[in-house]
């Protein structure tokens, strides 16, 4: 028992990590340490996971745990990196807020978030916390699809929020069967390779990754 | 006996693969396998109405959705209604789409939409009813816009707002009921319903009345009516016009009448004055009409109304306890749904041998025709006839019976039952005046006189098998003139499970009313005119003697050479009509006059007229523009940026946050 | 034998149409023809060669026999001397008072039609207007029907005859509005000009201008039958007393008396209508039907408000 209680407190000083991690996407200025943090976020995610699994000794658990680390701690990474590299002009980010102001609300975000969801809410999984932590993740992932211009930044901020629904979920679950996950990653890849292939053709037509000028493509 | 039931549909699904696969030439015959599911389906309508309710089929996929099938002998009632137009249809269709382009979608659809109907009137719960009511409103769009003209294309959007408007209140009705009684089935709904409070009833019961009341074609919600079935071919209208809004009916039935049971009297005085104005103003707008097609779309309406009028009547008799006389208002309501169908039916397929032959659906470019086509006129006569509710043809009898269930309405306790009720007959008689205009017009100046056009005068009688579907529903139009009693032995189960109560005819081919003492035999009728006419023939023989026939032009003033330009027109017919009613009419006219010496030779007048559509300009118009600005309001919304979309979606979400959790 | 007392108005109906021209030229100052004129013009037509159009198809020839038949069944519904006809198997169940109103629309119906047969304008316009004045006619006949039938408590003619009711403030107003409803249905003046051929003016006799030999005097008979009827009708609704219950030979004599002299009145009443006003412009006609509509709606309210 003792040894579950341990091992919870250790989970939830993973979980911060990860919320800090996407915390501080709202400050970073280059998109390298952007996916740096990213690639912080995806490490922890497959730590938190091995940890549950090492507690409850499920073999889909460790499963999980090294397919999230491969695919989200170094495919994905890498190949974002990749087409960073081929867009050689734009390596700033460049919000539509500034850094101070979109850490606070990153900070109401998560206040929201602690404040609004009660105890109760939790019927099944672990910690209420993980899950709180969670559910601020993917929002703030949200927010910095909003407030970024770059599609590849919003490629980041969709990836930080599915981060923080993986989290809720396996929080609550104690991970999904394993064909769902396998499922959910390959989308996941999938998603990105497309993204990634848009970014370039937004490139070359529009000749910037910036996504005001999609708005001119409205009727 | 359900393995019939799977045989007739069996018949229809194969009816509708056929078309699509057989070679081009022999797509039109595969319409007898519809002909031949009508008669297993009516022999299985009839069964329903003999026996106690039978559950098909129950067909699970998830604990939500259920497929449930039941029919008892309301389903039965309309089974049987759809069987008989279908089975006449189906053979008309042979002849009719020998030269239609894209024949074998026709086919498909056709008998796709016949099975939606009756997958309707059968649906036993909610999911299965709201899937086969779109299905058929689906089927029917593509129906209404089979030709691909720019005009179908408009009739079919106008067709599918509306029918969806109606859907919502359904879909609405349905989810009140659901979440009040906590049931899905609708015999589960009837024995949780008793214990609603009022106001739910209520709100279910308007409804229904606006949901439904769309499919019938209510005013003010017909707009669709004289739009979808002129556009559609005549085949189909035929079906639409016949039977598919009465699934409004059905709709109305089994919600406000069957799961509701009695509700207060102004329920009852509501569908009354519903009926009163939707049959009035239908053959007022009607007679306007110099479009056959529209002409008979109006019509729909006024029949509707009457319908109703007898429902109403017996909703409100039935809540003021007087059980056995609303069974036989309910009587009338059936009867005329019955009724309509045949001759609106059989009058569709007339209009549409018409249109075929003459290609023109403007009255005024027609006449002569009585000459040339010389069974298409016949029908439509007896048709004509029918829905003029002259005796003895079916229209007849259940208006005389509805005549008799308004008068009823004075036995009832509240004043204002006994104002409406009489007054609702006055608005009756008022209509059955207005319609034998109507028709006095469509068929004199359509099939009499001299033709008006060349696509008049090179009209040819159509095809065998179209004969033969308007001769069978012609047929029928006099068959339930005639033998009301046996007609009503019909689908008097129907009217008791409706109503509680039953109305037997006492002895036989009379329609005999014990309460008031009076009755009608149009048998009797009909005999006595024919020994009458006998008897005519003979004395005129005696005291005149045999005198020749001298043949000559008719009166033309000493002016010789009579053109059928000269002729009465269909605009000149209801002149008066227009002025009188202007107030309803809002009339415009337009003269125009062209001059070779001003002000003495004139070369040409052209005098043209039009009425305001009412509704169209005061209440369809306004809400148009209303929603139409607010949507140019909401527009801003959507600006095309990515990122205002994603703050949609995170204000929604923390909006969820903090309210739901 | 009380089933054939429609023959009474089959043969008597001429005679009445005489003897309201002869009150009319008596009114007007003039000798007149006698009153047995009609049946001379009836036999003179029946022996006549007839002249048929060739635009007309059989519609225009099964007309006038339509017309007839159908008056005559109407009249086979009506109780003339006596009520007695309430058994079952008797004529009076063959239809009540509504069937007779659509019996009588068939015959308006087949004529109206028969007028657009010929293709020529006069028909047209002798329909037409017969047609609207039918549309403003029919609902008050109807409403007036429902005032005495609802008072009776059945729509059954012999049933509203024996009831015998007179004269209370709802059956005034019916009255009133029915004589109206006759005047305009008979085509009378100030509805419609029965003496003239003059196209403009003329709406019966409009449809009937393609007709001529023996179709012509079944019409014209039809024609004197309709409107005896209709009289027949008003002195049923209105103030049977008087009528025989039964019968007996020596009632059935009382009944016979008594009916003259209210047809006889009933014609004189249409002799003085016509002679004092003069033809209303065909527009205004809405104005005096619409009058006496609502005199009929106002004879049902009253039925219904104080119940009598």
């Amino acid at each position: 028992m003792k040894n579950w209680i341990d091992l919870l407190y250790v989970i939830d000083f993973i979980s911060v990590g990860i919320l800090l991690s996407a915390v501080v996407l709202n400050t970073l200025k280059r998109l390298e340490s952007c996916i740096k943090a990213y690639i912080f976020n995806s490490w922890l995610l497959s730590i938190l996971v091995f940890f549950v699994a090492i507690k409850t000794g499920n073999l889909h658990l460790y499963i999980a745990a090294f397919l999230t680390l491969a695919t989200k701690g170094i495919l994905i990474p890498m190949f974002l990196s990749k087409i960073v590299r081929q867009m050689k002009v734009t390596r700033t980010v460049e919000p539509y807020l500034s850094n101070s102001l979109s850490l606070t609300i990153s900070g109401i975000l998560v206040t929201i978030v602690y404040t609004s969801l009660r105890e109760g809410i939790l019927v099944t999984g672990f910690s209420v916390h993980v899950l709180k932590i969670s559910i601020a993740v993917a929002l703030i992932g949200l927010f910095i699809m909003i407030t970024r211009r770059k599609a590849i930044t919003q490629v980041l901020g969709l990836l930080f929020m599915e981060n923080g629904l993986f989290l809720a979920g396996f929080s609550l679950t104690f991970g999904m069967p394993i064909i769902i996950e396998l499922g959910i990653l390959f989308d996941m890849l999938m998603g990105v390779i497309i993204l990634g292939v848009f970014i370039v053709q937004i490139r070359r037509n529009f000749s910037s990754v910036d996504l005001d000028s999609l708005t001119t493509l409205k009727g | 006996m359900t393995s019939i039931l799977y045989l007739g549909i069996m018949l229809f699904f194969v009816g509708a693969v056929i078309p699509l696969i057989s070679v081009r030439k022999t797509k039109n015959y595969a319409y007898i396998l519809p002909t031949t599911g009508a008669v297993t389906l009516a022999i299985f309508g009839a069964y329903l109405l003999f026996t106690p309710p039978v559950n098909i089929s129950s067909i699970s996929i998830t604990p939500v959705l259920e497929f449930v099938f039941r029919g008892d002998a309301i389903s039965g009632f309309f089974i049987f209604v759809i069987s008989i137009l279908t089975f006449s249809v189906s053979i008309y269709s042979i002849g009719y789409t020998k030269s239609l382009a894209n024949k074998g979608v026709m086919g498909f659809l056709f008998s796709i939409f016949i099975l939606s109907m009756y997958a309707v009137v059968l649906s036993g719960n909610i999911i299965t009813f709201l899937i086969s009511w779109e299905t058929m409103s689906v089927v029917s769009y593509f129906l209404v816009t089979f030709d691909r003209e720019e005009k179908s294309a408009r009739a079919g959007l106008i067709y599918a707002v509306m029918t969806h408007v109606g859907t919502a209140f359904i879909i609405a009705l349905f989810l009140i009921l659901y979440k009040y009684t906590g049931y899905t089935d609708f015999s589960d709904i009837k024995t949780a319903v008793k214990d609603l409070p009022d106001a739910i009833k209520t709100v279910v019961f308007v409804f229904a009345v606006i949901g439904f009341g769309t499919k019938a074609g209510i005013i003010p919600l017909h707009t669709w009516l004289p739009e979808a079935h002129p556009a559609a071919p005549s085949n189909i209208s035929a079906l639409m016009s016949g039977v598919m809004i009465k699934t409004g009916i059905y709709g109305i039935l089994r919600i406000a009448v069957d799961v509701l049971g009695i509700g207060p009297e102004w329920w009852g005085i509501a569908i009354l004055v519903i009926g009163a104005v939707s049959s009035v103003l239908g053959i007022l707008y009607a007679l306007m009409e110099h479009d056959i097609k529209r002409l008979l779309a109006y019509c729909s309406v006024e029949n509707i109304g009457i319908i109703l009028l007898g429902i109403g009547a017996s909703m409100v008799l039935a809540s003021n306890g007087l059980y056995k006389l609303s069974a036989i208002a309910m009587t009338a309501g059936l009867y005329h749904t019955l009724n309509h169908a045949i001759f609106k039916g059989l009058l569709f397929l007339g209009a549409g041998s018409v249109v075929h032959s003459t290609h023109t659906k403007n009255m005024e470019d027609m006449g002569g025709l009585i000459k040339l086509m010389p069974y298409t006129a016949i029908f439509f006569l007896i048709g004509s006839i029918s829905i003029c509710a002259l005796p003895f043809f079916n229209g007849f009898v259940s208006e005389w019976l509805t005549y008799q269930s308004l008068l009823f309405g004075f036995k009832s306790v509240s004043v204002t039952a006994k104002v409406v009720a009489p007054m609702g007959g006055a608005a009756l008689a008022f209509t059955g005046a207005l319609a034998i205009a109507c028709f006095v017009k469509v068929f004199g100046i359509s099939f009499l006189g001299m033709p008006r056009s060349d696509h008049a005068e090179s009209a040819k009688e159509s095809s065998p098998s179209m004969i033969a579907g308007m001769a069978i529903l012609a047929l029928l139009c006099l068959v339930f003139g005639i033998f009301p009693d046996s007609t009503i032995k019909l689908f008097s189960p129907a009217v008791l499970s409706l109503t509680g109560a039953e109305y037997m005819s006492s002895g036989k081919n009379i329609l005999y009313i014990s309460e008031i003492a009076s009755g009608l035999s149009p048998l009797a009728i009909l005999v006595a005119m024919l020994a009458i006419f006998f008897a005519a023939v003979v004395l005129i023989r005696v005291v005149g003697g045999k005198r020749k026939i001298t043949y000559g032009d008719s009166w033309d003033c000493g002016i010789p050479s009579l053109t059928p330009r000269m002729q009465y027109t269909a605009t000149a017919f209801t002149k008066p009509i227009r002025i009188i009613f202007k107030k309803i009419y809002r009339p415009r006219q337009d003269v125009k006059i062209s001059y070779t010496l001003k002000p003495l030779l004139v070369k040409s007048i052209k005098y043209s007229s039009e009425i305001t559509p009412f509704f169209d300009r005061y209440f369809y118009k306004p809400v148009a523009n209303f929603i139409h600005s607010i949507a140019g309001k909401v527009k801003y919304l959507q600006s095309g940026a990515l990122h205002l979309y994603l703050g949609y979606i995170l204000a929604t979400l923390i909006l969820l946050l903090v309210f739901m959790s | 034998m009380e089933n054939l007392q429609f023959i009474i108005i089959i043969i008597f109906s001429p005679l009445i149409q005489g003897i309201i021209r002869k009150f009319k030229a008596g009114l007007q100052g003039r000798v007149g023809a006698g009153i047995l004129q009609p049946y001379y013009d009836i036999i003179r037509l029946l022996k006549k060669e007839m002249v048929l159009s060739t635009v007309t198809s059989w519609i225009f020839k099964i007309t006038p026999y339509i017309v007839f038949i159908s008056t005559i069944v109407a009249a086979m519904m009506v109780p003339v001397i006596t009520t007695k006809i309430t058994t079952k198997s008797s004529f009076s169940i063959m239809g009540d008072v509504i069937a007779l109103i659509y019996i009588f629309a068939l015959g308006k119906c087949f004529m109206a039609l028969a007028a657009l047969d010929a293709g020529t304008a006069f028909g047209g316009e002798g329909s037409s207007r017969e047609m609207i004045v039918s549309i403003l006619v029919e609902p008050m006949i109807m409403l007036c029907i429902f005032t005495t039938a609802i008072a009776a408590g059945s729509t059954n003619l012999a049933r509203i005859a024996e009831q015998g009711y007179i004269f209370t403030p709802s059956h005034v107003l019916a009255l009133f509005a029915f004589m109206v409803a006759v005047v305009a249905d008979t085509g009378r003046i100030p509805v419609d000009n029965p003496d003239t051929h003059l196209e403009l003016t003329m709406i019966h006799e409009g449809m009937l201008l393609e007709y001529s030999g023996k179709y012509l005097a079944l019409m014209e008979w039809s024609h004197y039958m309709k409107q005896m009827l209709l009289f027949t009708l008003a002195v049923d609704m209105f103030f049977p007393v008087g009528i025989a219950h039964n019968i007996e030979p020596s009632s059935l004599i009382v009944s016979s008396g008594v009916y003259s002299l209210k047809i006889l009145f009933m014609a004189g009443m249409m002799a003085i209508i016509e002679s004092t006003r003069a033809k209303m412009r065909f527009f205004q006609l809405p104005s005096l039907l619409g009058g006496s509509f609502v005199l009929a709606v106002l004879s049902l309210l009253t039925f219904i408000m104080i119940g009598k």
